[in-house]
């Protein structure tokens, strides 16, 4: 009965580190490119220049102007995403609005879309840091967190699932002891 | 008549040259007094740091990135060479200059709040930024201020302060040879 006894707690134990080291799923969805400003920081692209992010074989691929800059999924230390908001009519038009009578161009400030921001800092072939400022349409910051982090990416803030994952685990745990 | 106006015009100029004498001498002490710059060929520029104020992750990007490109851009007349927190490349380098910027203070204010209100919602940050030889003397160092008052998102702020540190650096360190 001992014997048996011992050999379950072998195999549930095996199994829990078994789960512990499978590494996270990477989605096989189609990489779909999203819509993206970058705001400081890629070398070779000029501040708030508008393309297109997609995360492919490994890497974060930033498509503008006709050219692209990659940073490696793995050299990444740290993603964050925050929130941010910007004015809905922007560009020129929403320079000359400013000017507009009875303080119209104010009124139309209070009209505001929200965005996600994602946080880079990685390092160079040399060792140097980099860090890079992205926005991204409300949602998809997190998904490309989660995509980065999937094909290497480091983070020191965990994402939403992964904390929620963690918590179920530790409670899982808890139950045991 | 025309004698008196003479008179005045020549007592007042007497009077003008008289009083500024001794501001012009005292500025002049003060520019043969002012310290002399700092020698260095290469500055190495560390992360900023924000170990008391919770600063958000995109301000210390920009602030570090901004930073650099500041620098860099000011460098190029007197040929400095900037490198990056962690450049192995660096360590090569004698007469290197490390800049390590510590955030004070943050006040995150609220572009919507500038557009609407025009005197409300300034973000300001306040950043100490020290200048440290090899052997980790301090040999200068500054509270400087990034804002941003009316028009310009919050991390024009960043861009603020950057400039404002590369003016300082180039006012007073002055490029050297050395490799």
């Amino acid at each position: 009965m001992l014997k048996i006894t011992a050999l379950i707690l072998i195999c549930l134990s095996a199994l829990t580190v078994a789960a512990q080291n499978v590494p996270p799923a990477v989605s096989s969805q189609p990489q779909t490119p999203i819509k993206s400003v970058e705001l400081v920081g890629l070398a070779g692209v000029k501040e708030n220049s508008g393309g297109t992010l997609t995360v492919g074989g490994g890497k974060l691929l930033f498509v503008h102007s006709k050219s692209t800059s990659g940073i490696a999924a793995t050299a990444m230390e740290d993603v964050v995403t925050g929130n941010d908001s910007q004015r809905v009519v922007r560009g020129t038009l929403g320079a000359l609005s400013m000017f507009g009578p009875y303080g119209s161009g104010r009124v139309l400030s209070l009209f505001r879309s929200k965005l996600d921001s994602i946080t880079i800092q990685y390092r160079d072939a040399d060792g140097g840091l980099h860090g890079v400022v992205f926005t991204v349409p409300v949602g998809k910051a997190d998904w490309l967190k989660q995509e980065l982090i999937a094909q290497g990416a480091r983070t020191s803030i965990p994402t939403q699932a992964e904390a929620s994952a963690g918590s179920s685990q530790s409670a899982t745990t808890g139950e045991k002891q | 008549m025309r004698g008196f106006f003479k008179a005045a015009t020549a007592l007042c100029l007497f009077a003008v040259t008289f009083s500024s004498a001794p501001f012009l001498h005292a500025q002049g002490n003060a520019k043969s007094n002012a310290p002399s710059k700092i020698r260095a060929s290469a500055i190495r520029v560390e992360m900023i740091r924000s170990d008391e104020i919770k600063l958000p992750a995109e301000f210390q990007v920009a602030l570090y990135e901004n930073l650099i490109q500041q620098l860099e851009k000011k460098g190029r007349s007197v040929s400095w060479h900037v490198y990056r927190d962690g450049d192995r490349n660096a360590a090569n380098r004698t007469d290197l200059v490390v800049l390590r910027s510590t955030v004070r203070g943050f006040k995150q204010g609220s572009e919507e709040k500038r557009q609407v209100t025009t005197v409300a919602g300034a973000t300001s940050i306040t950043v100490h930024c020290q200048f440290i030889d090899n052997q980790g003397k301090v040999l200068l160092e500054r509270d400087i201020n990034g804002k941003v008052r009316f028009f310009g998102a919050n991390l024009k702020a960043t861009y603020d302060f950057a400039k404002k540190a590369a003016t300082f650096a180039h006012q007073n360190l002055a490029a050297t040879d050395g490799t």
